[in-house]
């Protein structure tokens, strides 16, 4: 239950310094209009959503060409297209100079476990990307290419990343703990030219290889005509049987050196520039295309407006290569913020080795999740205690929900600042509600709704009281362009729009307060967000066909405000007849998900059953079997043919 | 709940088992006194996670600043922390 007195407050002063001020008086002078309070500034975004956009274009000083009329065509937010007049780069925005961006000035500095730091300026970050694309231009890499990654957290990623988005390539990238199933059922159907690959990675202490599961993949690719090794040095390790094979270092090296020559090729606003995956309850993950201009103006909102970076920021987000968040803090370098990217255990050599981090490198906004602020309190960390945190500013949270005693850590152990919990996900590849420079933060709860996006909670029946389904009933930029193999459009509409005719639903639970915030309540749909990682079961049930005993199986969360996350993984087996689910068995169907999934596709529990809860048109149904384990009133549980199936899962010892 | 030595190693064992090694980790822990975190048996995150499995299953309260690796980096250290602490009831 959420208290009515905020845990922080912003001052006067930092109100009126902010940029979301600033452009809130720009709009009000450009609009004509006055705005009382936040409340109306959204409304009024919502309303006349082509206004803002077009407005924050002008007003954000975004590199573009061409006509910014008309700014989207369509009223409907399935169909609507934005800004198909205009042309940008998103790499030159990102490296553009100006004032606060000169070229001298930090641009990123790349740390990992090992000690190693790296710091680029603004002039040799974008001297590094313009190198790196004259290699790959050489390699016949251009618009239409699709590139894929398998990376570590380093500056290698974001060199290749930008070089190859600058050509008009699409990036997609996966996490170095990725296993080969996993990272061929997301890169296989993009069938890319290109992959560049760490060959090891250091992990609590120990150099891991990664060389033989790189080759692998490459290996399930048929369409690669070249393989770049991003590891520093010559990469001798790197080398793919049968590709043409280069390094990250030695890309580009014969190519004249100055990056005066250098024009940033400009595309289509609705370009891809990201390939994401996401993973449902049935057939393979989805290839969820974003846009090079949706991609951009969304972040630059989302970072600029709700979180005020700046040039005097030092942006650490705990992610991965293969999380949104990557992509998302890569784009804060387009408001002139120095990306501060750490790669290997967060705890190594010392449990609060991440926390020391953001003190040594005066992060000012730290992006983390509700796990690690688990692991912090339950390894009783004190970061005030153990780091100089006076540059900090903020701290921003997303993954799984923040519970109230978060905020309460926080303001106990690190200091007094907003601690902002945000959400969306990859679908839009932003945030749907997050913080705001200008409001209030209270415990448990997103500060606001995301200016220009009609956010509700659409009660039903399927809504626990108080909240409803996350839905978006107005275009907005961040829509996917579409899915990469979806040519009729036909599993995009399935995925967002056939559930609520018209408007996007989400698959979250939120509930809207009279205070503008925001709380999500999780998923709605049978999709899995484990530790903060979103799963889709679909995954799950491809690897457990290796494991012939299982005649059918279900992966559930179950609601654990104890666990890292809030919650764990269920996975309910029925085994072929005559079988028990023993310990060797449940051992070996763990190290099958690992190893060809993930750590993190790993169940905390495992339950045999006799029958998986199953409707009259013989669709199995996880949400039954989810409310079931959570002890939740089943509403859809006159439509399955097999109630009984719940009683069993409900008191089933192992899901006590 | 263990009540020896050999009931604790289990304990350690089977939570391996459970989050890390699925059945390997007998095998991986060459010794009592190999270093959990050095080679790979667990990491931070895990090491704090089984230091509360520890306490749950062994009904010991442990204290926030015994809380290190210093008391349980290794299958040896977690016997004679386990087995020494005050709340640990052996079987008679």
């Amino acid at each position: 239950m959420s208290t009515v007195v905020p845990i922080f407050t912003p001052d006067a002063e930092s109100v009126r310094r902010s940029q979301l001020t600033a452009f809130m008086a720009f709009c009000e002078a450009e609009a004509g209009a006055r705005f009382g309070d936040p409340a109306a500034f959204h409304e009024w975004s919502v309303r006349e959503f082509r206004r803002f956009w077009s407005l924050f274009l002008r007003w954000s000083g975004l590199i573009v060409e061409g006509n910014p009329e008309p700014v989207c065509l369509g009223d409907l937010c399935e169909t609507a297209v934005f800004f198909p007049n205009l042309r940008l780069s998103y790499a030159e925005n990102l490296l553009a100079s100006g004032p606060g961006r000169e070229d001298d000035r930090p641009a990123l500095t790349a740390l990992d476990e090992t000690g190693r730091v790296l710091h680029l300026t603004r002039g040799e970050l974008r001297r590094e990307v313009i190198r790196v694309a004259r290699g790959l231009r050489a390699l016949g890499i251009g618009p239409g290419s699709r590139v894929a990654a398998i990376a570590r957290n380093t500056e290698a990623p974001v060199i290749a990343c930008l070089a190859a988005t600058a050509l008009g390539a699409t990036w997609s990238s996966a996490s170095p703990d990725l296993g080969t199933e996993a990272i061929l059922n997301r890169f296989g159907p993009l069938s890319p030219a290109l992959l560049f690959a760490h060959t090891h990675y250091p992990y609590q202490g120990i150099d891991r290889p990664l060389a033989e599961r790189v080759r692998e993949v490459a290996a399930g690719l048929p369409s690669l005509e070249a393989f770049v090794a991003l590891d520093e040095g010559n990469g001798e390790e790197g080398g793919v049987g049968g590709l043409s094979s280069h390094t990250l270092d030695g890309l580009g090296r014969d190519s004249a050196p100055s990056d005066s020559e250098w024009t940033w090729p400009r595309v289509p606003f609705n370009h891809p520039l990201f390939v994401m995956f996401s993973s449902g309850t049935t057939g393979p993950p989805k290839c969820i295309m974003h846009g090079v201009g949706g991609t951009l103006v969304e972040h630059q909102k989302e970072q600029r407006l709700h979180s005020d970076f700046g040039p005097a920021d030092a942006l650490l987000f705990q992610t991965s290569c293969g999380w949104m968040m990557w992509n998302w803090q890569l784009s804060a370098l387009a408001c002139g913020t120095r990306i501060v990217l750490y790669d290997g255990s967060v705890t190594h050599p010392e449990e609060d080795a991440l926390w020391r981090i953001v003190g040594r490198e005066r992060v000012t906004v730290f992006g983390t999740s509700p796990p690690y602020l688990q692991f912090s309190h339950d390894s009783r960390i004190v970061p005030r205690e153990s780091a100089d945190l006076t540059a900090l500013r903020a701290m921003q949270s997303t993954g799984s929900i923040l519970f109230d005693r978060h905020y309460d850590w926080v303001q106990d152990n690190v200091k007094s600042l907003p601690l902002q919990s945000i959400s969306g996900g990859t679908d839009i590849i932003g945030c749907f509600v997050l913080g705001n420079p200008n409001l209030p933060v209270y415990r448990g709860e997103a500060q606001c709704v995301s200016l220009a996006m009609g956010v509700s909670a659409l009660a039903g029946e399927n809504a626990p009281a108080g909240r409803g389904e996350l839905v978006c009933s107005n275009p907005f930029p961040s829509r996917p362009v579409a899915f990469f193999g979806d040519p009729d459009g036909a599993r995009f509409h399935a995925a967002y729009f056939a559930q609520n005719e018209g408007v996007w639903t989400h698959g979250d639970f939120i509930e809207l307060t009279s205070r503008g915030s925001a709380r999500i309540h999780g998923r709605s749909d049978g999709v899995l967000n484990i530790r903060g990682i979103r799963i889709g079961p679909a995954e799950i049930y491809q690897i457990l066909t290796h494991v012939p005993e299982i005649a059918e199986s279900m992966a559930i969360e179950q609601r654990r405000e104890d666990e890292a996350g809030g919650c764990r993984l269920v996975l309910l087996v029925v085994l072929k007849a005559g079988l028990t689910l023993d310990r060797p068995l449940t051992l070996r169907i763990k190290k099958e998900l690992k190893e060809r999934g993930s750590a993190v596709h790993v169940p905390s529990v495992i339950a045999q059953v006799a029958e998986l809860p199953t409707t009259h048109s013989n669709k199995r149904s996880e949400r039954a079997a989810r409310d079931a384990a959570n002890g939740d009133p089943v509403t859809n549980a006159g439509a399955l043919k097999n109630p009984a199936s719940l009683d069993a899962i409900r008191d089933h010892a192992a899901l006590r | 709940m263990p009540t020896s030595d050999a009931g604790i190693r289990q304990v350690v064992i089977d939570w391996l088992d459970d989050n890390y090694h699925f059945g390997d980790a007998a095998e991986k822990i060459k010794d009592d006194e190999m270093s959990f975190i050095e080679n790979g048996i667990l990491d931070s995150l895990g090491f704090v996670q089984l230091i509360l499995h520890l306490e749950n299953t062994a009904k010991i309260k442990i204290n926030r600043t015994e809380l290190s690796r210093k008391n349980f980096d290794s299958m040896r250290k977690i016997l004679d922390y386990v087995g020494s602490h005050p709340d640990f009831r052996p079987a008679a």
